[in-house]
């Protein structure tokens, strides 16, 4: 019934109409957060129609439009979905309406706010919809321009440094992957016999090109995508960017843009240069593993919880790199469902970091105590959120590491002891900082008889991302059922079982 | 009888430029000088655009001197749409001066300067239209005499840039001597007969790489551009960085791509280094500015560098690339240093610590701004991205070819340097949205307002939907490779 609807298209039209209409009427806080919200209402709706519509276990993708865009170099507007795409589209929908929700309260410059909270879906829709690499690169940098202001503009006291940090740094790896993207296109030409920068075109003919210049764009795409997810050694702008970002940044940041790193390697990275990737999986294998204890290690020591979460995101990303690095059809479904288990989870964290915040003026967790009483309903979220993230079987991210183990197990054996000692780190640090903030007795450091609990919205996106985290925690077969047929035909490409 | 059609466009700025003082003369009127330029520059873009849309054939005129095909016409149409927005923009900027009839008519006469040049098929009428172009320029930097600043610029200007043309002047004699000819095509067909290297032509393709590397200020030829950029006029640093610097392009592109394609060995390599230095350097030195306009200047030295790689590269894939560009640098440039030139009539400052709070004070200079410097570090989806894409991607391109690896680097270097310049373009963003500063705002004049969304829409524009730009682009290129 909806063959004929560009669904694909609206979804990233409308967050544009949408951010276009907040610059034009979002006179007053009110009316620019409630056309932000409808407008970021509309595509989650849309999103939730793509996952009905689409036909599970079909292989090849599905929803596609093309049309030429830049004719004398084969440049098209291509988009399509598969099984790994569709998963991550709804997770942007979602996440993006439950942040601008969230934000309901921002009083500083609420027009801009909501206008580039639009922009940033706009293009990490994008990015997870495009079948041209040239389009691609596009809405890939679109994602810069909104983050830079959001951190810019509304973030913490070091925001300056830690805005440009975050654009140089990430804007560098996205150069090693344009000039990537050439090399293909160039190498790809005459094996085609035509010009174009069809991801879809050029990864059919790519088995054909020398295995040096598969090695090398491969390393470059790796650096590229390393540096967004993010994996030690590349992170280092990350706790900047999330400690000083906005709350609702932070959910983005964390919920979205890492995860088009992994996105872009096994949408990209792998299928297209097959060859360059199993040369390199010790290599990728080895940064998972430093980056999952590092990032777990690292987090102990922290004193702010907002950090702390920042940190504990590296750790989790390298368990998504960690599937990656199997090549399995089963590593890399896990890696997706991890990308998707985190997207949800880390939400509620950093959520909870900023209602803290909000609510008590920091989010040292040494000043922090007790206060559990004072906020029950608060506590209830950042228990649940803490107890999925540091994966408690029956929430969604234990089915994801569990599976990512797993599938490390069957390709590495007995490596596997080193990332799984960061389940009993993250337990640790975890429950500790759990237990100094929430429980225990009320700190005398602040004065905490002003803290009240959580506003509805803030407590209505945090409880429809818990019972997502537990659904999806029962139920994970509905995700993966997406997932699988796709991941298997990358491994395939891999040659990997 | 002799066929005119050719150069419809530069008899037209010609008869408008020497018509304008007797124009002023009759009517005493500012209004009609301003209205006067901007219909021979728009009359003077009809004969172009119908060259263009009805894809003639080229035309060769005077004897083979001078010659009208699409690389010819796409350049003109550069030259003449920043004269037409300076122009636009100069009509309050200048507003009350004395000598506005010269004013305007020097922005004539060195438009028909660069046209000449982007027709020219020979070095010493190529030498001609550069000449004319820079005496105009000299005297519009040092336009307004009581300004010290400017009278400085325009001393720089001149001293370095008559240098500049005996150099290369000394370079053209000695192609001369060598080839016994003076015509690109000629030269190149000599040189490719020559057996074996002659010291003699080293000799000269130093000279014209330093005399011309003057006129387009790549490193080590660019001490003088900041300041005269500087100092002179903020309309006529957009017309410099924007239209004269481009005109330098065009001949380099003429001696060293026709001329002395034969000897590339020669020089390419210098050529290359010459360009990874220009950009690196152009950069980091713009990053410790704190002159809006010296930072754009030497930005602009930067932007510069990039264009350069086509000549070492050399195909004709680059040079459409360097063409793009040039168009949208063109536009991205010229558009930045009116806002400056806007922001002055309102008296503030050219620090970017003067820039504060722009955002508040007035949303559309600050969006326009942003878009265009995001655009010069190439953001998708500007034009700057666009044209960046195509330039850098002809290094890729060519490196294919084993013995052509090296000028990869070319590309590796135009990227990391685009990361490099990111830093201080978003730090003017930054000034203009974070940082707070005074709150009232800012109104400037409407004519100049126009003049920047004319650049500022060619910019989104062109970003967006690049093919029509780029289909010329390639067609210019592949005019210049065939039949010179």
């Amino acid at each position: 019934m909806l063959e004929n609807v560009p669904i694909l298209s609206l979804l990233i039209l409308i967050p544009l109409i949408g951010s276009i209409l907040v610059f034009a009427l979002g006179n007053t806080r009110k009316a620019a957060a409630s056309i932000a919200l409808v407008f970021s209402a509309i595509p989650l709706a849309l999103s939730i129609f793509l996952l009905l519509d689409f036909h599970i276990g079909a292989t090849g993708y599905q929803f596609i439009e093309k049309y030429t865009w830049i004719e004398s170099y084969g440049i098209a507007y291509h988009l399509g979905v598969d099984g790994i795409s569709v998963p991550m589209v709804f997770l942007t929908a979602l996440l993006c309406f439950l942040a601008i929700l969230f934000s309901w309260d921002v009083e500083h410059r609420t027009k801009e706010y909501m206008g580039l909270m639009l922009v940033l879906e706009v293009g990490v829709l994008g990015v997870f919809t495009a079948l041209d690499y040239f389009l691609f690169y596009v809405f890939w940098e679109v994602v810069l321009i909104p983050m830079y202001f959001l951190i810019a503009i509304w973030g913490g006291p070091r925001r300056a440094y830690a805005s440009i940090k975050f654009f140089i740094y990430t804007h560098v790896a996205s150069l090693a992957m344009l000039i990537t993207i050439m090399a293909l296109y160039f190498e790809a030409k005459p094996i085609l016999g035509y010009a174009t920068f069809s991801i879809v075109d050029i990864a059919s003919v790519s088995g054909n090109f020398n295995y040096l210049f598969q090695v090398g764009a491969f390393a470059a795409l790796f650096f590229a995508f390393g540096v967004k997810m993010p994996v030690v050694p590349f992170h280092t702008w990350l706790p900047d960017a999330h400690v000083e970002a906005p709350t609702a940044g932070s959910v983005l940041l964390a919920g979205l843009l890492l995860k088009m790193g992994s996105y872009g390697l096994i949408r990209i990275a792998l299928p297209t240069v097959p060859d360059g990737a199993n040369a390199l999986m010790p290599l990728m294998l080895a940064i998972a593993i430093l980056s999952i204890l590092y990032g777990s290690l690292v987090c102990l020591a922290q004193k702010d919880l907002k950090k702390m979460v920042a940190f504990s995101s590296i750790s989790h990303m390298g368990i998504v790199l960690l599937g990656i690095s199997t090549g399995s059809q089963l590593g890399i479904a896990a890696a997706v469902l991890q990308m998707f288990a985190h997207g949800l989870i880390t939400a509620v964290l950093f959520m909870m970091c900023g209602v803290i915040q909000h609510k008590v003026g920091t989010r040292e967790i040494p000043l922090l105590g007790g206060l559990a009483p004072k906020m029950p309903v608060a506590a209830t979220f950042m228990t649940i959120g803490f107890l999925a993230s540091l994966g408690l079987p029956g929430m969604i991210g234990f089915v994801a590491e569990f599976s990512v183990f797993v599938a490390t197990f069957d390709a590495y054996a007995w490596i596997l002891f080193l990332p799984i000692a960061s389940v009993a780190i993250t337990a640790g640090y975890y429950l500790w900082a759990l237990q100094r903030t929430m429980f225990g007795p009320l700190t005398d450091k602040i004065d905490t008889s002003h803290v009240h609990d959580v506003n509805w919205y803030e407590a209505a996106p945090l409880a429809i991302l818990a019972i997502l985290i537990i659904f999806f925690g029962m139920f994970p077969g509905v995700v993966m059922d997406y997932i699988t047929p796709s991941a298997n035909i990358i491994s395939a490409i891999l040659g990997v079982g | 009888m002799i066929n005119l059609s050719p150069v419809y466009s530069e008899i037209i700025i010609l008869l408008f430029a020497v018509g304008l003082p007797a124009i002023y003369y009759l009517t005493r009127s500012e209004k009609a000088l301003s209205i006067a330029s901007l219909i021979g520059i728009i009359a003077a873009m009809i004969p172009l655009l119908i060259f263009y849309i009805e894809g003639s054939q080229s035309m060769v005129f005077a004897g083979g001197l001078l010659r009208l095909d699409a690389f010819a016409v796409a350049f003109k149409l550069v030259f003449l749409t920043v004269a037409l927005y300076v122009t636009i923009a100069s009509i309050r900027y200048v507003q009350g001066e004395r000598h506005l009839a010269e004013y305007y008519s020097l922005i004539l006469l060195a438009t028909l300067g660069m046209m000449i040049v982007a027709s020219s098929l020979d070095l010493i009428t190529l030498f001609v239209g550069l000449e004319l172009a820079s005496l105009s320029s000299y005297a519009l930097v040092g336009f307004r005499k009581a300004d010290k600043r400017g009278i400085e610029a325009a001393t720089k200007y001149f001293i370095i840039g008559a240098l500049s043309s005996a150099i290369s002047l000394y370079g053209i004699s000695l192609i001369y001597g060598i080839t016994g000819s003076t015509m690109f095509a000629d030269i190149g067909t000599a040189l490719a007969t020559l057996s074996g290297m002659d010291p003699m032509i080293l000799l000269a393709i130093g000279l014209l790489i330093a005399g011309f590397g003057f006129k387009v200020a790549i490193i080590p030829f660019h001490m003088w551009a900041p300041d005269v950029y500087e100092g002179a006029p903020t309309t006529i640093t957009s017309l410099l960085a924007s239209s004269s610097k481009k005109m330098g392009f065009v001949a380099l592109f003429k001696i060293f791509l026709i001329g002395l394609i034969a000897v590339k060995a020669d020089w390419d390599v210098v050529v290359a280094v010459i360009a990874v230095l220009t950009m690196t350097i152009g950069n980091l030195v713009a990053i410790s500015q704190t002159s809006i306009k010296r930072m754009l200047a030497y930005s602009s030295i930067a932007q510069a560098g990039y264009i350069l790689i086509v000549l070492p590269i050399g195909t004709e894939y680059a040079l459409a690339g360097g063409i793009f560009h040039i168009i949208t640098h063109a536009f991205m440039k010229g558009g930045a240093f009116i806002i400056v030139a806007a922001l002055s009539t309102v008296t503030l400052g050219e620090s970017l610590a003067d820039y504060k709070g722009l955002g508040k004070r007035s949303p559309f200079l600050a969006f326009s701004m942003s878009v265009l410097l995001l655009s010069l570090a190439g953001i998708p989806p500007l034009a700057g991205f666009a044209s960046k894409f195509w330039l850098f991607s002809s290094a890729v391109d060519a490196a294919i070819v084993p013995e052509q690896s090296w000028v990869l680097w070319l590309a590796v270097f135009g990227v990391i340097n685009s990361a490099i310049s990111l830093y201080y373009y978003v730090r003017v963003i930054k000034y203009m949205y974070v940082e707070s500063g005074p709150e009232d705002p800012i109104r400037v004049p409407n004519s100049m307002l126009l003049a920047i969304a004319i650049t500022v829409v060619a910019t989104i524009v062109i970003g967006i939907f690049p093919s029509p730009v780029l289909d010329l682009c390639r067609e210019a290129a592949r005019a210049f490779f065939s039949g010179m």
